[in-house]
């Protein structure tokens, strides 16, 4: 059986150099594929990065009144943050608000001056509330509207970002959509010129077939070099793939000028994409690529073979 | 192809004679597996090879080596591997490869022709290529289908030589032809096809009825309808 393989192999890598042009463009055309696929779930990956960014700079903000006293605001941070669809719950008080204030506008002579000449402090203590998912924004205003320290609020601020969040949702959505529409058709594309390319060398050399049959070799002897050779096809063209689509990213798709293929180009989630998705999982991303070319690879062969090879010559 | 009812004993060496379109090369392809009768049944060693499925079908044609007329030799391969390749194709290691390979290349007298593609040696040598490849899982049977049908009269008679040769050492060779002439020469047993049928079954001078009980193999085909 190992012996099959190794002879099979052998053989398999023959066909392939023996193939010359039509193995470099069979090649061309599943590295292409399998590009386009990467580049796709690139994309997909960084505006998860964006949403999710997004996501943790929105909070609710609830501003209570001057006058409450600290324990309280401090007990409605507990309760809130005990709601389930609460992640956190972040307390800033008048004095660390006022000295953000302060910080953040330092330039600002103007603002500091009239700083000065309010004595009391005019910020409000706050509670910074962010939610697991966007879309429990409110709810969780509602809940605190109708808290026992209702009385203590002031004001309750969320609606600004509720729209943009949602937009932005049903946008990545639909582009994952659309992407994983574009790289199911680029795989069946790639599955069949792979098929092409097994059945034309098969043709080429079913004079051979015919004779390897009459001498007694089996469906599977007469098959296995083409199975390689399908393998072969697929591994390279992953191969190639994968560094390419990887300077792609870092070089090209990073300036502002590539929104043709990438629906949006915001090159700093790239980055991102790159630097924590990429080569966080790079020990998985490479099998796991490889293995797709080999998937493709060998399913076109198959059914290359499938249907070339019938029954023996009866 | 009708009413064919014969048994070939073992060792035999046995001529299958008729003009073209007689049915020699029908039922050659029939002892090999690559036709089925509509009707009867094709005995070897005792089992009927109509019956057979398909891994049987491979096991089998690698038990009854084959020529043909057009040597049907692998053209990428060189003359070594194309013998090799029916040891590969039985799964044999390299080894026994190394071993047989160069053995049965010297009984044809083709050692020095081991690096040579096909298409770099004449016809004759091609043909015993074809032999050796056919002999060396040491077969019980070959069958050559109009071995010499390509060749010229001279490399044709060596080939017969050969094969007469094979059959001293034990091998039980069948032999389709319309070269009647050759055949009658060498005092063996002849079968004439005409028109699908047997028209006379004659085994020369030695063979008697008393070797035809011995039988190994037993090769009956009623009808079938080409």
């Amino acid at each position: 059986m190992g012996l099959n393989l190794s002879r099979t192999l052998k053989a398999g890598l023959k066909n392939f150099f023996r193939n010359g042009w039509l193995s470099v463009a069979t090649i061309s055309i599943i590295m292409v594929t399998l590009f386009i696929i990467n580049i796709q779930i690139a994309v997909v990956s960084s505006e998860n990065l964006l949403l999710n960014d997004i996501k943790n700079r929105v909070s609710i903000s609830v501003y209570f009144k001057p006058e409450t006293n600290e324990q309280d605001v401090l007990r409605a941070k507990d309760e809130f943050s005990r709601y389930q669809e609460v992640a956190s719950v972040e307390y800033i008080s008048k004095e660390q608000a006022l000295e953000d204030f302060k910080n953040e506008n330092a330039n600002n002579e103007i603002l500091q001056k009239s700083l000065e000449e309010i004595e009391t402090n005019p910020f409000e203590p706050t509670l910074s509330i962010k939610a697991w998912e966007p879309r429990n924004y409110e709810l969780i205003s509602r809940a605190v509207n109708e808290s026992d320290f209702r009385e203590n609020i002031n004001t309750v601020n969320y609606d600004k970002y509720s729209n943009v969040i949602d937009n932005l949702g049903k946008e990545i959505d639909s582009n994952q959509k659309t992407g994983l529409a574009l790289g199911i058709t680029l795989a069946v594309i790639a599955v069949l010129i792979t098929f092409n390319s097994v059945r034309i060398t098969m043709y080429s050399h079913s004079r051979e077939i015919g004779i390897m049959r009459l001498v007694g070799a089996s469906n599977n002897f007469v098959r296995m070099p083409f199975v390689w050779e399908g393998i072969f096809y697929g591994l390279i063209s992953a191969a190639i793939a994968l560094p390419l689509s990887f300077l792609y990213l870092k070089f090209v798709a990073i300036t502002e000028s590539s929104g043709v293929i990438l629906p949006f180009s915001n090159s700093i989630y790239i980055e991102q994409f790159l630097s924590q998705v990429f080569f966080k999982n790079i020990l998985w991303i490479i099998p796991a690529e490889l293995g797709a070319g080999i998937l493709l690879g060998m399913i076109s062969s198959f059914i290359a073979i499938g249907r070339y090879l019938k029954n023996p010559k009866r | 192809m009708e009413n064919i009812n014969f048994k070939i004993g073992e060792k035999e060496f046995v001529s299958i004679i008729g003009s073209s379109g007689a049915g020699k090369s029908t039922l050659m392809k029939l002892l090999h597996a690559e036709e089925k009768p509509t009707c009867g049944e094709i005995l070897f060693e005792g089992e009927d090879i109509v019956e057979y499925k398909k891994k049987q079908i491979f096991q089998h044609r690698r038990d009854v080596g084959i020529v043909f007329q057009d040597f049907k030799l692998l053209p990428k391969k060189n003359v070594f591997e194309n013998v090799a390749f029916a040891m590969e194709v039985a799964g044999k290691s390299d080894e026994e490869i190394a071993e047989d390979v160069p053995q049965v290349l010297e009984i044809v007298g083709l050692s020095h022709l081991a690096e040579k593609y096909p298409n770099e040696i004449s016809g004759g040598e091609q043909q015993r290529v074809a032999i050796a490849r056919a002999l060396v899982n040491r077969p019980k049977v070959l069958i050559a289908d109009e071995p010499t049908g390509n060749l010229d009269p001279e490399s044709g008679w060596e080939i017969l030589q050969s094969l007469l040769k094979i059959n001293k050492y034990g091998t039980t060779v069948v032999l389709a032809s319309h070269d009647k002439e050759s055949i009658d020469k060498i005092n063996k047993r002849v079968i004439l096809l005409e028109d699908g049928k047997i028209v006379s079954d004659e085994s020369v001078g030695k063979y008697d009825l008393k070797k035809e009980k011995n039988l190994k193999h037993k090769k009956k085909t009623k009808k079938k309808r080409i």
